[in-house]
């Protein structure tokens, strides 16, 4: 019941194009029947001598125009009339075909577009949870499935019970007792085949999953060449992938068996009652029409008929089975719809940020009772810059995701420019913040809409002003390695074009960064594949350029740090353990003293470190 | 290179008969079932042909013999066509059924099998999921096809065939005018089916787009959502879904247009059937039944023409498919077994050296030039310098996944292109800077470094570098799913048990390529310490930005421009104050000076 009315709810706004497609359906069926009749009626009166079985109209036409002897001697007129009937029922076939079309397929973009849409605004713990393949595969798959339900499935079905519909009151006004020897074994067939799929659901299920598992082995094969390679484990991997394929195999083989089965099985049954329909016919022919039999016209007719509709009534048993996969796959996709996408704050918003940052007793957590980060307080004030160090999994990027609102946090208070955080909408919050997150990401684009992706102020990336473009790019040390590649700035990421080191998509990341001009800046170990001394270029060059502007750097390198006005230092159960300038922190004893004393031993043996 | 070109999907217009006759020979196992096949689409074939003629028969008996007909005969032929039939549909969608699964598989894992033998240089240039599509939706349409053509068009030509002879017999002048309708139905039916093949082709196009902008938007949601990106995104995706719309659309269309052709075609065939046709019964030159067996054929012909101009479009369109495979069985791996390598897998590494090895990948650019160095087993080389000097290709070259285009590498004092590539890449364990790790769990992950080893071995080897504490916090311990690529662990994590999986593998020569930089110092040092003990008697080539990573490495090379810049010790190169010592003291001693 509710998935029905969830098919419903999807067809708003195109119900006028369905009702059109239905109203050709119906048209097209009825003068689809017309020319059995014609050739009924052929046989009967113009090659016999029985008075017409027509509609009125028709019968006073023809003898307008001088009777059936005019027919007989004129026969083109009924070869005529036959290709006239089928012309247009082809055409009202051709509208229905193009109306569902059009309803079917601007239902689906319309989907399309908000699934994607409502994606990306879901909250960031969403997509924390969502695996990406199932996810995608939701949004294709799925919407392919329902995409198929309204253009061909339902559509399918409703033709197949227009036909049976229209067919029946004609065949009754012809002939009440061969009406019911042509629809006879029709419910069996019907039952046959939704009792049959509904059976062997399983056994899809099964192949499916086989061919899930099979990809999937696949993919991971391909994604770990390198590995595989790495231990030599090439046969260890075709045995694991022979025993799968061959598994698809016998389960793919399986379906085909089954297929045999129904397709042979439910053919039979068809013939059984088309041959019902004819030997009954012959029957009645030879009692004689004058002993309550029929015409050798009406029983062509009727033969006609069952052919014309038992096709599409058999199609439909199988579709009728298949229904439960759309109603699942809309279920699924409705899932995706249903999940409440980020809540937004709309008090009124600050006109410019100064960039003092400050976090007061902050408590976040994940899971319950697993605190990530614990009681964390601290100040920023506007273009001073802090750095944060810490083991792995002390919490260092869940203070950035806190700060640029992808998570909310449970107690305590963050503020900016003394606004509360929670109550700033989060695209002005991201809007004031440039970041580099700790794995990069770059669009398959060019290079320069890369960059260019980062201005808030609507900079047109196509004809950039390459001034700008190639400044941040100098900064952030990354523009002689695009003018490297063939395109320069227009060279494409990805898939299409170069595929960038590691290093390089970071440095492209913090010029993308850089060109926002945010007056607060975090760098989320944006430097681990950047050798030192690029490194060490870029942060001079930050300095002088952004003097003002308030930087978060996280970083486990002491040549990074040590660039920072203050360096706080994180203990493994997300709690402040330090807080202070280097000099302050070389002084006491922790982390940061370990980690000088490392590098510094190693200085001091080889005595280039002055003291 | 020609096979390097990665191919569209095309549709080919030109019948290529080599690459059919190549691709063929995965059918050559299965040639009785074909056979076996060919008569079952002629026996189905008689079936259809023979119904309307039963039928035509009966009504003629019924005319003529009125209550004196006798019924009984025709009842058991058509009983006798109906059940052959119906067996015939069984046995056909069996045997195709058997062809295309097991020219499926055959394909699919000889497919499977070259990959694993390709070099590098090969993936390189192909994305994963280009390469997937040619294990998934190129082998099973190819089989398919392979599996259900042969049927199609015996059963479609036999039964033109058997048609047209049954007309001829009963009357040749409605024959021939009946068999018009068979040109332009052709026709129209290679038309359609060509356009519908081609929509259908740009609607896959666009759905791989509209897919890979979905898996975009979901990999980037950090991005765009610091970037606030969300409204431009959705506007080019809506441009991916209108795309798609006006295939779908289109190609909804030449469907909708089909139909009502192929219909009144027949319809032409029916027309012209009734008007010549009761004039002849009239004249009394053929019976009522033969024109019911004429009108009948005549609504028949579609059917087959139909059918196999469909098939002969989807082996067209199949073509492409098979060209892409067969390009994979024909591209030679570039590293790969010469027929004399000397197969010694229990033969221990004593030493690797480099004799005058360049380098320069496919697109030319030289990476290395007459590059030497020697290395002894229990050595650790550190390799440092900047991004794109060639440090990792020195790596690849060592572990043969890519060999020299200039000069020979030695393993033992042999070249190694004369020894088995098995005995070399079986004795590696390489950790790299983003470790790929398999969707499993962390034992599992580990243990592929060796796959006889016990949990306890797993444990301590995991120990050994430091991970088994994080392990042990995780959610089920060594039984957690890492996720997809390994995504549900941190970088550094993944480091950790990717160089746990290369310890157990218990390597002849480990090499290192940035294998910790995610990892903090204080870990690192722990883990240096313990990696420092299980390298002895090993090669170790270690690849570091961080340079306490590196600094007691027997010898440090600074490669730069494809050569070495500087090579010697930690303290040797400090006192030459050359490079090295730039960069090493970049690292943080800067700083000091203000101090």
């Amino acid at each position: 019941m509710r998935s029905s009315r969830a098919v419903w709810n999807l067809t708003k706004g195109q119900r006028h194009l369905y009702g059109g497609a239905a109203v050709a359906l119906m048209v097209a069926a009825l003068v689809g029947y017309l020319s059995p009749l014609v050739i009924m009626n052929t046989i009967d009166s113009v090659i016999g001598d029985k008075p017409m079985q027509a509609p009125q109209f028709v019968i006073s036409a023809i003898e307008s125009m001088g009777g059936t002897s005019t027919l007989v001697k004129n026969l083109w007129i009924a070869g005529l009339a036959v290709l006239v009937l089928t012309m247009i029922t082809g055409f009202f076939t051709y509208l229905r075909g193009r109306w569902t079309a059009m309803a079917s397929e601007t239902i689906c973009r319309d989907l399309r577009d908000r699934l994607y849409d409502h994606l990306q605004h879901l909250p960031v713990k969403f997509h924390d949870g969502a695996e990406s393949g199932d996810v995608v595969q939701r949004c294709t798959s799925d919407v392919e499935t329902i995409r198929l339900f309204l253009s061909v499935q339902a559509v399918e079905i409703v033709r197949a019970s227009t036909l049976m519909l229209t067919a029946l009151p004609i065949m009754a006004w012809l002939d009440w007792r061969m009406a019911l020897a042509a629809t006879a074994v029709l419910p069996v067939i019907v039952t046959f085949a939704v009792v049959f799929f509904n059976k062997v659901k399983v056994s899809f299920e099964a192949m499916d999953e086989a061919e899930g598992k099979l990809t999937a082995r696949l993919q991971e094969n391909l994604t770990g060449i390198r590995v595989v390679r790495a231990f030599a484990r090439q046969e260890f991997e075709c045995g694991r992938f022979a025993e799968l394929n061959e598994d698809h195999r016998r389960k793919h083989m399986k379906l085909y068996t089954l297929m045999g089965v129904y397709w042979s099985m439910s053919d039979f049954l068809v013939f059984i009652q088309m041959g019902l329909v004819l030997f009954a016919g012959a029957y009645y022919v030879s009692l004689g029409e004058a002993a309550g039999g029929i015409s050798v016209g009406t029983m062509v007719a009727f033969w006609s008929y069952v052919g014309l509709y038992i096709w599409p009534v058999r199609q439909m048993g199988r579709i009728l089975a298949d229904l439960g996969k759309a109603i699942v796959a809309l279920g699924r996709v409705q899932v995706i719809l249903d999940e409440p996408v980020e809540a937004d704050a709309d008090s009124p918003l600050p006109a410019k940020i100064d960039g003092r940052i400050e976090f007061n007793d902050v408590t976040f957590a994940h899971k319950e009772d697993l605190p990530v980060i614990r009681n964390v307080s601290f100040a920023i004030e506007p273009g001073e810059s802090l750095a944060i160090l810490g083991p792995s999994g002390s919490g260092k990027s869940t203070i950035i995701n806190l700060l640029l609102r992808f998570y909310d946090y449970d107690s305590g208070s963050i503020t900016i420019d003394s606004h509360e955080l929670r109550e700033l909408s989060r695209e002005f919050v991201r809007g004031q913040i440039g970041v580099v997150l700790q794995e990069p990401f770059l669009f398959s684009k060019s290079l320069r809409e890369n960059i260019g992706l980062g201005t808030h102020h609507s900079y047109d990336v196509t004809h950039a002003t390459d001034d700008l473009l190639v400044e941040v790019a100098s900064a952030a040390c990354v523009h002689d390695a695009i003018m490297g590649f063939k395109d320069g700035y227009d060279t494409l990421i990805g898939e299409k074009g170069v595929t960038l080191s590691g290093g390089q998509r970071q440095r492209v990341a913090i010029a993308r960064a850089l060109l926002r001009e945010s007056p607060i800046l975090i760098l989320d170990d944006a430097f681990s594949a950047v050798d030192t001394r690029t490194e060490k270029l870029i942060l001079e060059d930050l300095k002088r350029r952004h003097g003002n502007q308030t930087t978060i750097v996280i970083a486990h390198r002491l040549s990074t740090l040590i660039n920072a006005d203050r360096v706080m230092v994180l203990d493994r159960d997300g709690g402040i353990s330090q807080m202070g300038t280097h000099d302050e922190l070389i002084e006491s004893e922790g982390m940061y003293q370990r980690l000088w004393a490392l590098q510094s031993a190693m200085g001091n043996e080889t005595g280039t470190v002055p003291s | 290179m020609s096979d390097d070109t990665i191919h569209d999907e095309d549709f080919q217009a030109r019948w290529n008969w080599g690459l059919w006759r190549q691709v063929l020979r995965f059918a050559l196992p299965y040639k009785r079932l074909l056979v076996a096949m060919a008569v079952v689409a002629i026996l189905t074939a008689c079936c259809d042909v023979a119904v309307p003629f039963l039928t035509g028969r009966i009504i003629d008996e019924v005319v003529d013999a009125g209550t004196e007909s006798n019924l009984f005969g025709y009842g058991v032929a058509f009983a006798v066509v109906m059940t052959v039939f119906a067996m015939c549909i069984f046995t056909f969608i069996l045997l195709a059924g058997r062809i295309a699964t097991s020219i499926c598989y055959d394909i699919r894992q000889a497919s499977f099998e070259k990959l694993q033998e390709l070099s590098f240089s090969y993936f390189d240039h192909r994305p994963v999921g280009w390469l997937m599509a040619r294990l998934t939706s190129d082998c099973s349409g190819l089989s398919r096809i392979m599996g259900w053509a042969l049927l199609d068009c015996v059963w479609g030509v036999c039964m033109i065939l058997g048609i047209s002879t049954v007309m001829f017999i009963l009357n040749w002048q409605l024959a021939l005018l009946v068999l018009t309708i068979t040109p332009p139905l052709l026709f129209a039916s290679r038309f359609f089916h060509r356009r519908l093949l081609l929509t259908s082709r740009h609607m896959r196009k666009a759905n791989s787009h509209m897919t890979a902008s979905y898996s975009e938007g979901l990999m980037g949601v950090r991005t765009t959502k610091s970037l606030v990106r969300q409204p431009q995104n959705l506007g080019e995706f809506q441009k991916l879904s209108s795309t798609m719309y006006g295939d779908s659309i289109s190609n909804a269309l030449y469907a909708a247009v089909f139909l009502p052709i192929v219909i009144t075609l027949c319809s032409v065939g029916v027309g012209l059937a009734l008007w010549f046709g009761s004039g002849k019964v009239i004249e009394g030159s053929i019976t009522v039944g033969t024109l019911v067996v004429f009108i009948a054929y005549a609504g028949h012909l579609a059917n087959p023409i139909s059918e196999m101009a469909q098939t002969l479009t989807t082996l067209q369109g199949a073509q492409a498919s098979a060209e892409r495979i067969q390009q994979l069985f024909d591209t030679e791996p570039e590293v790969k077994e010469s027929g004399d390598a000397l197969v010694a897998p229990q033969e221990s590494i004593d030493s690797i050296e480099f004799e005058d090895v360049g380098f320069a990948y496919r697109d030319g650019k030289p990476v290395l030039d007459e590059f030497r160095l020697n290395v002894k087993t229990g050595q650790t080389i550190a390799l440092v310098g900047p991004t794109g000097g060639g440090k990792s290709t020195i790596v690849s070259l060592a572990c043969r996944f890519y060999e020299p285009t200039n000069g020979r590498i030695l393993i033992n004092d042999i070249d190694y292109r004369k020894r088995s590539i098995h005995s070399l890449q079986s004795n590696l364990g390489i950790v790299l800077q983003t470790p790929h790790l398999f969707r499993d769990n962390v034992r599992e992950n580990i243990r592929y470094g060796r796959l006889d080893a016990t949990d306890d071995e797993v444990e301590s080897v995991a120990r050994l570098v430091n991970a088994h504490d994080f392990i042990a916090d995780l959610q089920d311990g060594y039984d957690t799913d890492v996720g997809e690529g390994g995504n549900n662990l941190s970088t550094g994590q993944k480091q950790l048990i990717s160089l746990a999986r290369a310890l157990l593998s218990n390597p002849q020569i480990l090499v290192m390529d940035e294998a910790t930089s995610s990892v903090d110092t204080e870990t690192e040092a722990l883990i240096q310490s313990a990696v420092d003990r299980v390298l002895s008697g090993r090669i170790a080539f270690v690849i570091a930005h961080r340079l306490s990573t590196i600094r007691n490495a027997d010898q440090i090379l600074l490669i730069a421009d494809g050569q070495i810049a500087e090579s010697g010790t930690h303290d040797q190169l400090m006192r030459q104050r050359g490079r090295y010592f730039d960069l090493y003291t970049n690292q943080f001693a800067q700083d000091q000076m203000s101090n």
